[in-house]
């Protein structure tokens, strides 16, 4: 018999805040090597929360967790903060919502990729120029001088999230967690978005734990799907039994709540590459 | 267009005292014994002091000093707001109370007292040079704490922001992370309290100045030639003497009008 692989993230996780207790009440969720899941929630429900505390960046908001958050077998609760520090954009990527406040307004976008590569490398200028170079072009960017040496400001939205794209997998995390990446952009860029998620998680090997409250772009990525209400994951199964035959109330809830397009049929979700393991 | 204005005023005025030793037709500690008091004329533009000394000469060399200087004390003021302020913002908790009682106690004392007392602590037989680069000093060292409180909240600001978050989740921590995202973002409220610090100096020099702590004779300065107005009987009589006076209300305001497109943030 052969035993079942480690998965790459186990975390069972409560979190409270001073002004807030139990934001996250006992959240118990798994994430595999190569796997990409959807965690759904209405705004407050402790998503973001979710992301900071896999991060170990709770301290920023004055958060505790309690409980433990299994990262290629070490508990990363238990870690010190040197120690986060150099998984932090190494082994754990994060893209926020909004690349324009993300981004900082006052440096050029090289200087910013610079920093991020020397936060975990040493190596001569020339080295971190082609893993600039690399990285632009893995999320499908101009690499030339030209484009570089641009502010934020003088990007469009979807260029700005891809180089924030760009800045976190830079060092080939092996997790991925995307804090509401697609919500700010507009359907357009945001399926191109989610075709450049599937696309690094299929070159690279990468978990994505893709955190939304946009559900078609959550059935459009997602191998499984969590439901995370009022602090508890309510349900999590495969994407496609969450969307056709969801089981908690609340779920069921969220599904029906769903508009129906103009022309009588179905939000197109469940149907892109990812979703096909 | 006052904006426009004023810098064209501050560039010539700074202009004018840098070109100080090709302008002015006398050094400014040679004196003309044979002609003190002297009203205007085309050998003295502005007359002459009590002691025969060229007052043309002495303004072009005394704004020069002003102008190097307190610039000068404003930088020092500046990076030590940007470094207690700063910092106090950016680590938040206890550092951030610590520093900020620091800041209150300093603004708290009473500011030309202060001054009088260390500056009367120096040496009087410390050399012109010496203790005209002392009183900036001072002026530098003592006049951080209203900046500090600036930088301190656009610190805070930043600290929980999403661009810091970011970054931290990149990996970035500690001075590198202060120097790379925090000042940058702060340069434009750092440019302002530079440009806002300058004529504060230069206002407290003139203030020794007067009370005969500033920079010493025979070195000139905007505060060194108010303090000669003090012997002056009749202004009507004389109303050249203030020409120094004027220069200083001239720069001073021509400060506070080019710094208002400065605090707009890049």
């Amino acid at each position: 018999m052969i035993a079942a692989p480690e998965p790459l993230l186990s975390l069972r996780l409560s979190v409270d805040y001073p002004q807030k207790a139990r934001v996250l009440r006992d959240v118990r969720l798994e994430i595999g090597q190569g796997e990409i899941v959807g965690l759904v929630g209405q705004s407050g429900s402790g998503k973001s929360t979710l992301a900071l505390a896999i991060l170990g960046l709770l301290e920023m908001k004055d958060g505790k967790a309690q409980g433990a958050i299994r990262f290629r077998g070490t508990d990363l609760l238990r870690l010190s903060e040197r120690e986060m520090r150099t998984l932090r954009g190494s082994a754990i990527g994060l893209v926020l919502q909004s690349p324009l406040s993300s981004l900082n307004p006052a440096l050029k976008i090289r200087t910013q990729l610079k920093e991020a590569w020397k936060a975990h490398r040493k190596g001569t200028r020339d080295e971190c120029a082609g893993a600039i170079r690399n990285a632009l072009a893995s999320v499908s960017l101009p690499v030339e001088d030209e484009f570089q040496k641009r502010y934020p400001s003088q990007l469009s939205v979807g260029q700005a999230q891809r180089v924030l794209i760009a800045m976190a997998v830079l060092h080939r995390p092996a997790l991925l967690v995307t804090d509401e990446a697609t919500s700010a952009l507009d359907v357009i860029t945001q399926s191109e978005i989610l075709a450049l998620f599937a696309r690094l998680k299929e070159e690279s090997g990468m978990s994505i734990l893709y955190i939304s409250h946009d559900l078609p772009s959550v059935a459009g990525i997602s191998h499984r799907t969590a439901i995370l209400h009022e602090g508890e994951i309510v349900e999590c199964a495969p994407t496609d039994q969450i969307f056709k035959r969801p089981s908690h109330p609340y779920t069921q809830r969220l599904i029906a709540s769903l508009p129906e397009v103009p022309a009588g049929g179905t939000l197109p979700i469940v149907k892109t590459t990812a979703a096909t393991r | 267009m006052p904006r426009k204005l004023a810098c064209l005023v501050l560039a010539l005025v700074t202009a004018a005292s840098l070109a100080a030793s090709w302008l002015a037709p006398a050094g400014y500690a040679t004196q003309f014994r044979e002609a003190p008091n002297a009203p205007p004329s085309r050998r003295h533009l502005l007359g002459t002091d009590q002691v025969g000394r060229d007052l043309f000469s002495r303004t072009l060399y005394g704004t020069r000093i002003s102008l190097l200087l307190a610039p000068a004390a404003a930088l020092v003021a500046t990076t030590l707001a940007a470094g207690i302020g700063g910092v106090a913002g950016f680590l938040g908790g206890v550092p951030e109370r610590v520093a900020m009682s620091l800041t209150n106690l300093f603004l708290s004392l009473p500011w030309l007292f202060l001054l009088i007392t260390i500056r009367a602590l120096l040496p009087l037989n410390a050399s012109p040079l010496a203790s005209v680069l002392a009183t900036f000093l001072m002026l530098g060292l003592l006049g951080w704490a209203a900046s500090a409180r600036v930088l301190c909240a656009g610190a805070r600001a930043l600290r929980t922001s999403e661009l810091l978050l970011q970054a931290r989740a990149l990996g970035l921590h500690g001075p590198r992370l202060f120097a790379v995202h925090v000042i940058s973002n702060l340069k434009p409220v750092l440019y302002a309290q530079f440009w806002i610090s300058i004529p504060t100096f230069i206002l407290s020099e003139a203030n020794l100045g007067i009370l005969g702590l500033g920079v010493p004779e025979p070195m000139p300065s905007w505060g060194t030639l108010l303090k000669e107005l003090e012997g002056v009987t009749s202004l009507t009589e004389q109303p050249w003497k203030l020409a120094p006076l004027l220069v200083l209300i001239v720069v001073v305001t021509s400060f506070q009008l080019a710094l208002s497109r400065q605090e707009v943030p890049l």
